[in-house]
């Protein structure tokens, strides 16, 4: 066994390799179409994505859901072919198409092998520039979102985000809503509605074409001006690039919705947070990874390891455009939930009122540092992640920085954010769990009015 | 294979077996600076015993816990602090226990690896054991019990499998089980399965072969063997289950869901493959036959699926389910799925349907075989279960070769009223409680 005493020394790491993030290039069409390309050698599973300006945060309020519906009409009909046609003809090239709503712009999203780029791409660029909106296909995807609002009510982690979201921020702040509207909103929406919307959104000018993988051969800047060239340049976009949402925040309240017979709480606890372009993101970047965004967090050593109340526990900002919710998320065991809030209010003032410790940034800025490179293995991550820079006007060197800003952070300026950006009298704690149990715990530990709602799980069923 | 797209990789590694009998596989790939390091342990739910569900999937909590020279929550910390990630999952075939880490940090990696294969049991302590307990029964109730739909995967298998069948219990376990846990089951449980001769190391990355050898050699070379671990056998089993199962259950859900599931060919027969094309060309995709007939034509479902499991000894299972919409009878939708899948056994899939699947499972492969961290995870899979890590360049082959007539036969051979289980979830009365 006296070999076995080598595991008594840790091996030092070698010299590591350098990596900078892929570089990419920029073109422009003469319709003002912007078209990014990066090129990953050895990646032959191309990904590109299509950005447009305007998301679910820029429709009126009493139509909330008809961006998202409209991302998921796109698909389902285009000028020269029906939904099943589309879909099948995507399929045949082992594509993956499909667009999705933010809040702040649409994508379409485009996966495939690179032999097949050049079809791909016109199947693209018919779905966002030609859809037809079936009036049958958009009421089927209507009465889907409906359904799905039903089985949400089923679900506690959907409960609890969309009460947390809702009560976090002010109302009428789109933040603060559901992104694919609500049991109000949506069966107001139809055909006319989308088509309104997908013309508002449509203005090359406003627009990024960002195309990734091993490009070698393949004269992407001219296939996409084969394609999307004819898009004709619009009189500006309806909403300005850049253009910010309201984020006012609501008055903090504690917030119990009732599901009887729940195993577990779920759990939020947070406020409204920050947009993505301030000055100190990389040091909040730090903070949350020390709080809660690592398995060896602080939330996480003391509930999950130390306690043994919950699976897991995380916490974290949503960078948005304007200022994305923070929350601390967990669920934990339903006999634990008022000592759980309160190790969990102890951790944010404790993140405020105590130092970073040395090892502690050390750990979270090699763990970032380190996990860079990891995280564009694929074609389509080093997309999102360009189209992370559009969204938010950064610069085209803002990631290529990245690395070298992060290990240059000191114990100080990650604790300056805390007390910057984490404000604990400023937070709302939202549960879904059982009344019954969980309001005795929680009259004992002064944590304000409780407000509990008592929804009846809608049980619509026509099997009678 | 014709047509097939000239650009799917062939993974070039090799493999060399220590004196301690660890299988260790290397493949080098320089596109980015990072090395995955994936090991499978012979040992799953599958090899536990009545009244002890549940434990390997416990004692895989233990692997993160400290050993030797690694103090408790410092497994993670050392993987995150030298920029890695890391996790594990047990299966009913097997644990295994990954890291993704920079290049340079492939030492560290392998050093922490040996340092619980070998002295994990310096740190076990009744406090460590109370503790994961708890975690791994927040882990049920979170993933399971308080889900819409929650328990339907333990009652598949128990409806498939027979009592005391190896698959007949999900890697969960019972809470009674967990509760139950003691250290010395912990102790006994490494010293039945965990040993290098149980053990295979995939280090797939930005690492030289050689090296990458030398390193696996100085680190796990002096763990001793486990020369008492036995081969497992599964008990034999009829190839159907010889009747329809049925049952209703009762559950906080808007909508009635109903769940099919049936035994199947294992994990490596060539129906096996034949029937994960099946299952593409039926429910993987809004192109598919089950989403196209009940969601988009009838609109009578809300959403579909079908699915096989991997499971290699004797027997597997394939699953499935329709959510039904509101206004719509169960008793059609239940009728309209189970005519689809009849469909496919009474007139060949048409040529087009054949090669739109083969097109999808031919991107999936592109986007697998792409990632470091996934090509290390399949060599230990088909080295493991099969003896085999060529394998991971055959298997897209195999897929490529399924042909109508192979769909037409497993299919006709499966998905038979004999050998199928039909659960369905129904909205339980108004008032009554979730179920705990």
């Amino acid at each position: 066994m006296s070999g076995l005493d080598i595991l008594a020394r840790r091996p030092a790491p070698a010299a590591p390799r350098e990596y900078h993030f892929p570089r990419f290039e920029r073109a422009r069409l003469a319709n003002g179409l912007t078209v990014i390309t990066a090129h990953l050698p050895g990646r032959p599973l191309l990904a590109a994505q299509l950005v447009l300006e305007g998301g679910a945060g820029h429709e009126p309020a009493d139509l909330a859901g008809v961006t998202a519906l409209l991302a998921r009409a796109l698909p389902e009909g285009t000028a020269q072919r029906d939904a099943i046609a589309f879909v099948e003809a995507t399929e045949r090239l082992g594509a993956e198409l499909h667009a999705e709503a933010g809040w702040e712009t649409v994508a379409v999203t485009l996966e495939v092998p690179r032999r097949h780029f050049g079809p791909a791409l016109a199947l693209l660029a018919e779905l966002a520039l030609q859809p037809s909106f079936p009036a049958h296909e958009v009421e089927r995807l209507r009465d889907e979102r409906l359904n799905d609002l039903l089985q949400s009510t089923a679900e506690p982690r959907r409960r609890v985000e969309r009460a947390f979201a809702d009560t976090i921020y002010a109302p009428g702040v789109p933040y603060g809503r559901l992104l694919g509207g609500d049991e109000a909103s949506v069966p107001r929406l139809d055909r006319v509605a989308i088509a309104a919307r997908h013309a508002a959104l449509l203005d090359p000018s406003a627009a990024t074409l960002i195309v990734a993988g091993d490009l070698e051969g393949l004269p992407v800047v001219s296939l996409v001006a084969e394609n999307l060239g004819s898009w004709p340049a619009g009189d500006g976009p309806a909403v300005a690039p850049g253009t910010p949402l309201p984020d006012d925040a609501g008055s903090p309240r504690l917030v119990l919705v009732d599901r009887p017979g729940s195993p577990q709480s779920e759990l939020r606890i947070g406020h409204v947070g920050l947009k993505r372009r301030i000055p100190d993101f990389h040091a909040v970047a730090v903070m949350s990874v020390i709080l809660g965004g690592l398995f060896n967090s602080r939330l996480q050593r003391l509930l999950r390891e130390e306690r043994g109340y919950t699976y897991g526990i995380g916490a974290g900002f949503d960078f948005r455009r304007s200022a994305g919710p923070f929350a601390v998320r967990t669920a934990v065991q339903t006999e634990v939930t008022a000592p759980a809030i309160a190790d969990i209010l102890g951790e944010l003032r404790r993140i405020r009122e105590a130092p970073i410790e040395a090892q502690e940034l050390r750990d979270a800025r090699d763990f970032l540092v380190g996990v860079f490179p990891l995280r564009f293995e694929a074609a389509a991550q080093v997309v999102g992640a360009i189209t992370g820079l559009v969204v938010h006007g950064l610069p085209d060197d803002e990631l290529d920085r990245y690395r070298q800003v992060v290990a240059a952070l000191t114990e100080e300026e990650v604790h300056a954010a805390a007390l910057a950006h984490v404000h604990p009298d400023a937070f709302s704690i939202v549960m879904v769990g059982d009344a019954e149990r969980v309001v005795p715990g929680l009259e004992t530990t002064g944590l304000g009015p409780l407000e509990i709602v008592r929804e009846a799980v809608p049980t619509a069923v026509a099997e009678a | 294979m014709p047509g097939s797209d000239p650009d799917i990789p062939t993974i070039r590694f090799s493999e060399r077996r220590l004196a301690n009998g660890l299988r260790v596989i290397v493949a080098p790939d320089h596109l980015a600076p990072v090395v995955a390091i994936n090991l499978w342990y012979d040992v799953g739910s599958k090899h536990e015993r009545p009244g002890k569900t549940g434990f390997a999937h416990l004692f895989e909590h233990f692997m993160f816990q400290g050993s030797g020279h690694v103090a408790k929550t410092e497994h993670m910390a050392i993987v995150q602090g030298s920029g890695g990630v890391c996790n594990a999952t047990t299966y009913f075939d097997r644990t295994n226990y990954f890291e993704t880490l920079p290049s340079n940090q492939l030492e560290v990696g392998l050093w922490l690896e040996a340092d619980r294969m070998a002295t994990l049991l310096d740190a076990l302590s009744q406090e460590n054991l109370d503790n994961q307990r708890e975690v791994v029964k927040n882990e049920k109730r979170q993933t399971y019990d308080n889900r819409p739909y929650g328990s339907f995967y333990e009652r598949l298998m128990a409806a498939v499998f027979p009592p005391e069948h190896p698959y007949q219990h999900t890697p969960i376990g019972s809470m009674a089980d967990l509760d139950a846990a003691s250290p010395d089951d912990v102790r006994q449980f490494f010293r039945d399965w965990y040993a290098p001769n149980n053990c295979v190391v995939s280090i797939v990355g930005d690492v030289d072969e050689e090296e990458a050898f030398a390193a696996a050699e100085r680190w796990f070379g002096p763990i001793p063997a486990n020369p008492a671990i036995a081969p497992f056998t599964a008990p034999a089993l009829p190839a159907r289950i010889g009747r329809e199962v049925r049952e209703t259950v009762p559950d906080a859900v808007p909508l009635v869901r109903i769940h099919f599931a049936f035994r199947t060919p294992p994990f490596g027969a060539a129906a096996f493959d034949a029937l994960e094309v099946a299952a593409q060309i039926l429910a993987g995709g809004k192109g598919s036959r089950l989403h196209r007939t009940l969601v988009r034509d009838r609109r009578i479902a809300q959403d579909v699926a079908l699915f096989t499991l991997p499971l290699v000894s004797g027997s597997s299972i394939c699953a499935g389910w329709a959510t039904v919409r509101p206004e719509a009878d169960p008793a059609e939708v239940e009728a309209g799925f189970l005519a689809e899948l009849d469909r496919v056994a009474a007139e060949p899939v048409s040529d087009d349907e054949l090669a739109r699947a083969r097109a999808l499972i031919e991107a999936g492969e592109l986007a697998g075989l792409g990632r470091v961290e996934e090509v290390a995870d399949r060599l230990s899979q088909y080295a493991t279960l099969f003896d085999r890590p060529e394998l991971i360049n055959e298997q897209l082959p195999r897929y490529l070769a399924v042909d109508a007539e192979a769909i037409r036969a497993v299919v006709a051979d499966v998905f038979r009223p004999d050998n199928r289980a039909v659960i369905t979830f129904v909205p339980q009365a108004a008032g009554a409680g979730a179920a705990a």
